[in-house]
């Protein structure tokens, strides 16, 4: 009985699916429908990525558009042995894609910084005095809509710090390498940016 | 530990309230979810790349003939102090001077006073030849 496996022929021919560096190397070369499942496999954690800063099916849309684009034109630089996996490569190009989207919304005048309702300053103060105020599915959406505009009021590189920190359970060595700072230029943002949100938030005491 | 307080509330109160709305507006999932399915989205990422790459491409050329710009320019200087040193050279040679005839050469000292007869000057010439022998 012959069941020996030809460990040269193409990881499909062996029915072994290949693995993102090998779907990388294939479209270097050419290969379209390679990119197409690279695609597939990774859309849905972009998609998460971009749901972490906007709220708008649009706008989820154009950060997963932006980040394969990108991702795409620079696949001849991405070096399997230099990042850690394609994966991380390409979350980190989904991060800075957000990232300068917020920086285009804050330049812009009409951009999300809504007036917080009377409804939800009380809601927030409620939050604050009461120790261990309920949460029920009423508030949650107040908290939802009221989360956006409080953190609107925050420069880009602060909300995208406390998401990483606090929404993506982040280490600061990951922070520092997806965003190339250093690990103590991480620790003196993250920092200044709970100072701000404290800051925001006293606003409403 | 000293905990700073802001109105009666302390700092580690306002983190921690601070944290749930930082996680609370994150929680968008179904939207994610949905944008995610969209079946025209490869469509469309292949479509800007397409026009990323192409938009890239004139970039290149533009560098390339911005980068030829300085070649361009000391070719077009050349070229007018070349015409301007001609032109001026053109000028000088019409005013004669003492050393007019060493510049100019020896063809031009022998055919520059020369006039060329026309019938005329020859018929004239004749006819005077004519007269004087009548005269005699």
């Amino acid at each position: 009985m012959d069941e020996t496996v030809d460990s040269s022929a193409p990881p499909e021919e062996q029915g072994v699916a290949p693995d993102d560096a090998q779907l990388v190397g294939r479209v270097v070369a050419g290969d379209e429908a390679a990119f197409e499942e690279l695609f597939n496999r990774h859309r849905r954690r972009v998609a998460l990525i971009a749901g972490r800063f906007f709220r708008r099916r649009e706008q989820i849309e154009e950060i997963i558009q932006e980040s394969f684009t990108k991702a795409y034109l620079a696949l001849a630089d991405f070096s399997n042995e230099r990042e850690t996996s394609f994966a991380s490569w390409l979350a980190r190009i989904s991060f800075n894609t957000c990232y300068d989207e917020l920086r285009r919304q804050k330049r812009r005048p009409e951009g999300s910084m809504s007036e917080v309702s009377e409804e939800e300053s009380e809601w927030l103060k409620g939050r604050l005095r009461v120790e261990g105020a309920g949460e029920d599915i009423e508030s949650a959406a107040v908290a939802r809509d009221l989360a956006h505009k409080l953190l609107a009021r925050l420069s880009p590189e602060d909300r995208l710090l406390l998401v990483m920190l606090d929404v993506e359970g982040m280490s600061v060595s990951e922070i520092a390498e997806i965003n190339r700072w250093s690990v103590s230029k991480v620790k003196v943002r993250a920092h200044r940016a709970r100072a701000s949100l404290r800051k925001v938030l006293g606003r409403f005491l | 530990m000293v905990i700073k307080k802001r109105d009666g509330v302390s700092e580690e109160r306002l983190d921690r309230l601070g944290r749930d709305l930082v996680r609370a507006s994150a929680v968008n999932e179904a939207e994610a979810e949905a944008a995610a399915s969209n079946g025209f989205l490869y469509a469309r990422v292949r479509s800007r790349i397409e026009q990323r790459e192409a938009r890239e491409s004139w970039l290149v050329t533009l560098k390339v003939a911005w980068r030829a710009v300085p070649a361009m320019a000391l070719v077009a200087v050349l070229a007018v102090a070349l015409f301007i040193s001609a032109s001026l050279g053109a000028g000088s040679s019409g005013v004669l001077t003492d050393e007019s005839p060493l510049d100019i050469g020896a063809d031009g000292v022998v055919f520059a006073d020369a006039r060329a007869m026309s019938s005329d000057d020859v018929l004239a010439t004749i006819l005077n030849e004519d007269e004087q022998e009548a005269s005699r």
